[in-house]
């Protein structure tokens, strides 16, 4: 009896045992791997790669502009055509073009190119070619260093629909905080590419270019700028092309800047925390200025998301399609753009005639952040990057499945499309230094809120570099 | 208790009329609206031409990546082909005669100008009735995918069709704000509205009873109008069905079918075109609607710079031409497209679309319909009981089987599964569309 009962509970340990092994072996193996992301060399030039090496000078670049130019561009605002919007539409339907029509008449008659093309050359631009394309970037130096100080090198990578362009504001304060009142501890040199199939950055020829190309091709960038350690940092594609530098270079990156974030993977936690997050926020780890910004969820979470994506929606499966019309019609390119410098800057501005547009940029930043689309003739090219990214699902691709160690710093700003928390983040980014709710601004932060974003940058590098955290990654 | 659940349960049998007022601001408080039948003829100018070829000269191209064929949207090499042919070859003058051979009118209701083709047969046999049939396009097509069934439809004897006694009297309108009919000033004018205008053009013509056809837009709209008003519908057409897809019923059904189709009412011919279900019902679905997508919600923005360049507005249009029409035209460079139509046909489509500058009030309808119900499903639960036919084309972007289609459609007189053809059947499969509508209705004749 007592014998038979000694092998019941063996048998029952044993079970019990067969099961925790394998959770163990179950956690262990589900647990995000943190190998490293392969660094994805490529040709994306025109045919066959050619035998000789790559020509790797870096030459200077300045925008340049022509009478023809501006005479083609005049003549096609002055025959654009315009279609009435319903009555009392204001920007729910897209651009207003009632508004529309103010500002192309200002396009025509006070916006000055000319001027603008002198603004933008007054930092260092520069060319190189990089996997058989012609990167163009903008290296800004610091004007005075202390003795014996050296600049920190910062990457910063632009998105979609902006440009190196939405960096103009934000370069003086890292390479010159002390006059700007933000001290002089961390002084950064700052190189703003621009994505290839972007602004001067010749386009891809070949399929395939996505965000870990480009990735790589920054990562060459910085290596033949001489650069061994660097920040790095994005929103928007910026987000991803940073994040999977992170991915490839870890040793290289000291410090990874985010002023968005997204998540690809979702799982149970996920739909758990939308659905009872609001009511057990501390049970999911969310902070009350997390709840307030994502609930409620169907509103501000599943139907913006519907109602914002259809531009990535047409772009990621037929971008030459979407862009053909656009790059012949600027009055057009204009509309696609403006709509998103307006809902992207606060959803609400929908609801008014002018889509709020001016409140926080003025018309000459956004039509010269329009004109570089326009002249360079980028914009069908700059859609493709949606296709060579999404074209395979969402949460499909390797390094969506893999975490970043790197220091990570985000900013976390109000009326960003969605807003993503620490919660969720952390997940992904294993080793999140600072995470700051940022009092206000939306998706375009350099653009937008230049010393809000600068000074959260300066606050996560002193972080990193007090507490040396890039040192401490694990291998 | 059970008051409450066999009313919760019971259906309502038709959607209710309403009315309404599309035109500029107020609606006029006084007098009746000016109810005459106008004749319209389309005109051009040199103007116009002119116009039209300095846009295509000053047309700015993009290299497509290598290998791209259609896969990227249309291909910009094959573009440059269209646009040649286009500015060197395609005569729009000519092109409008051809749309003049039909008699155009227009009639004001509910604010906005109606216009729509009216074609009587010109010969009626002794003893043959003329049916009235109304038949509505979609997007982006036009009033002009139906030139070639026309004849077919009122003259079938002259086209070697002898599908009974019928012979039919064609009227195709043009959905506000498509074409050269006006575009609704006002929100909310969805496809509700429109079937209402539509009765309100068959009675303003003097019929009470009509057949009436449709695809794309075209399908919801003549859907909408058997379930307002079923006692005007003597038997509705379709060349395109649309159902809403969830429900845990239909979800086994569609695990089942691929085994045991028999035990869910598939056929044969229903497996071949449903499945594999994810390639062709998901991730087709997917790829394809973006334009959908963005139309539904930012119409404005989508069309705007396609009402300004006439190459940007053909190669969104076309590019539907292509896919629509066969999947695996996506593979070839050339879209395939002149293998189905004439670069004429084509561009006399989006000719429409350019000279009327009707781009985006036709995108609007998308978010118009969306809006209010996101997967068009509700007005699914409203049944639709009057004689229905079904033309199910193998290449039409989704396939809708039949014991599906019963959900809603209560009274399905005739259901076929078509050799050949894509989504814009009355311009590519005209001969074979006409047969179906014309067994059809003599079906229903003998009912």
């Amino acid at each position: 009896m007592l014998l038979s009962k000694g092998i019941y509970s063996g048998i029952m340990l044993l079970e019990v045992l067969l099961v925790l092994g394998t959770l163990l072996i179950y956690f262990l193996f589900s647990k995000k791997k943190e190998e490293t992301l392969p660094f994805k060399d490529g040709w994306w030039g025109r045919g066959q790669k050619p035998l000789t090496k790559e020509d790797s000078s870096i030459r200077p670049f300045k925008v340049e502009t022509t009478e023809e130019e501006l005479s083609d561009l005049f003549r096609r605002l002055d025959q654009a055509r315009f279609t009435e919007p319903l009555e009392n539409s204001c920007f729910h339907y897209g651009t207003n073009s009632v508004h529309l029509r103010k500002i192309v008449s200002y396009w025509k008659n006070q916006f000055n190119w000319k001027k603008q093309v002198e603004i933008l050359n007054k930092y260092p631009q520069f060319k190189t070619k990089i996997q058989g394309l012609d990167i163009h970037f903008v290296h800004v130096k610091p004007p005075r260093l202390p003795e014996g100080r050296a600049a920190k090198p910062l990457l910063m990578v632009h998105g979609w629909p902006g440009s190196f362009y939405e960096f103009y504001k934000i370069i003086p304060l890292l390479t010159d905080p002390a006059s700007h009142g933000l001290g002089d501890e961390h002084i950064f040199e700052v190189i703003c590419p621009s994505i290839p199939g972007y602004g001067f950055s010749e386009a891809p020829h070949k399929k395939d270019f996505n965000s870990v190309s480009a990735a790589s091709v920054f990562y060459e960038l910085m290596l033949r700028l001489g650069f061994n350690e660097f920040y790095i940092q994005g929103g928007d594609w910026g987000w991803l092309i940073c994040t999977n530098l992170a991915q490839i270079a870890p040793n290289h990156v000291k410090g990874l800047h985010l002023n968005m974030v997204s998540v690809s993977k979702l799982g149970l936690t996920h739909l758990l925390s939308v659905l009872l997050g609001q009511y057990f926020p501390g049970l999911f780890g969310f902070q009350d200025e997390d709840v307030r910004r994502m609930f409620p969820f169907l509103k501000k979470g599943l139907y913006r998301i519907l109602s914002e994506s259809g531009y990535a929606h047409i772009q990621a499966t037929k971008p030459d399609t979407a862009g053909c019309g656009l790059n012949d019609s600027p009055v057009g390119l204009a509309a696609y753009i403006l709509e998103k410098f307006s809902s992207w800057t606060d959803i609400e501005f929908q609801n008014l005639e002018d889509g709020g547009l001016e409140r926080k940029f003025s018309l000459d930043d956004l039509l010269t952040n329009i004109m570089i689309y326009w002249v360079s003739g980028c914009i069908v090219s700059s859609m493709r990057f949606y296709k060579e990214n999404l074209q395979k699902g969402i949460g499909t691709q390797k390094h969506e499945k893999l975490t970043v160690q790197v220091p990570t710093g985000i900013a976390s700003f109000p009326n960003e499309i969605l807003h993503i928390p620490q919660a969720w983040a952390k997940k992904k980014y294993t080793n999140i230094v600072s995470f700051h709710f940022m009092p206000r601004g939306g998706h375009f932060a350099a653009f937008e809120e230049p010393e809000l974003l600068a000074k959260d940058i300066l606050q996560f590098v002193d972080k990193v570099e007090k507490e040396q955290l890039w040192k401490k990654k694990g291998e | 208790m059970l008051l409450y659940w066999l009313r919760s349960g019971h259906k309502i049998k038709t959607i209710d009329m309403g009315d309404g007022w599309w035109g500029p601001g107020e609606r006029p408080l006084k007098g009746k609206e000016d109810a005459s039948i106008r004749p319209f003829k389309i005109e051009t100018s040199d103007k116009e031409i002119e116009d039209l070829h300095q846009r295509l000269d000053r047309f700015r191209f993009t290299p497509h990546v290598e290998g791209a064929a259609f896969h990227y949207g249309f291909n910009s090499t094959y573009l440059r082909k269209v646009v040649a042919y286009w500015r060197n070859q395609f005569d729009w003058r000519k092109q409008v005669e051809v749309l003049n051979k039909y008699p155009h009118f227009h009639t004001t209701i509910e604010g906005i100008d109606i216009h729509f083709i009216h074609v009587k047969p010109s010969y009626v046999p002794h003893g043959r009735a003329v049916r009235p049939l109304l038949l509505v396009h979609g997007w982006p097509g036009s009033f002009y995918e139906f030139y070639k069934i026309i004849p077919l439809l009122t003259e079938p004897a002259k086209h070697g069709l002898n599908e009974g006694d019928v012979v039919f009297e064609v009227i195709c309108p043009s959905i506000p704000g498509y074409g050269f009919s006006e575009a609704p000033h006002q929100k909310e004018f969805d496809s509700i509205a429109t079937a209402r205008i539509f009765h309100k053009l068959m009675n303003r013509l003097g019929f009470r009873e009509y057949y009436i056809q449709g695809g794309d837009w075209g399908s919801r709209i003549t859907t909408n109008m058997a379930q307002m008003l079923p006692q005007s519908v003597k038997g509705l057409h379709l060349n395109l069905v649309f159902i809403a897809r969830q429900s845990l019923g239909r979800l086994i059904c569609i695990m089942l079918g691929a085994y045991v189709p028999w035990l869910v009412g598939f056929t044969r011919e229903d497996v071949r075109r449903f499945y594999p279900y994810m390639q062709k019902n998901v991730y087709d679905l997917l790829r394809e609607s973006g334009y959908m997508h963005i139309q539904a919600t930012k119409p404005d923005t989508a069309g705007c710079g396609l009402n300004d360049s006439p190459v940007g507005l053909a190669a969104y249009i076309l590019e539907k031409f292509s896919t629509w029409t066969d999947k695996s035209f996506l593979r070839q460079d050339d879209g395939g497209l002149e293998s189905k139509y004439s670069l004429d046909e084509l561009l006399t489509n989006v000719m429409i679309y350019w000279v009327t500058s009707s781009i985006v009030p036709s995108m609007r309808y998308y978010k118009e319909n969306f809006s209010k119900d996101p997967d068009l499903s509700a007005h699914n639960r409203v049944g639709v009981y009057v004689p229905t036919g079904i033309a199910a084309f193998p290449q039409e972007i989704a396939h809708v089987p039949r014991v599906w289609a019963k959900d809603v459609y209560k009274n399905i007189i005739t259901y076929s599964y078509m050799p050949r053809g894509g989504h814009f059947a009355a311009f590519e499969e005209p001969k074979l569309l006409a047969q179906d509508i014309m067994q059809f209705v003599q079906k229903v004749e003998q009912l």
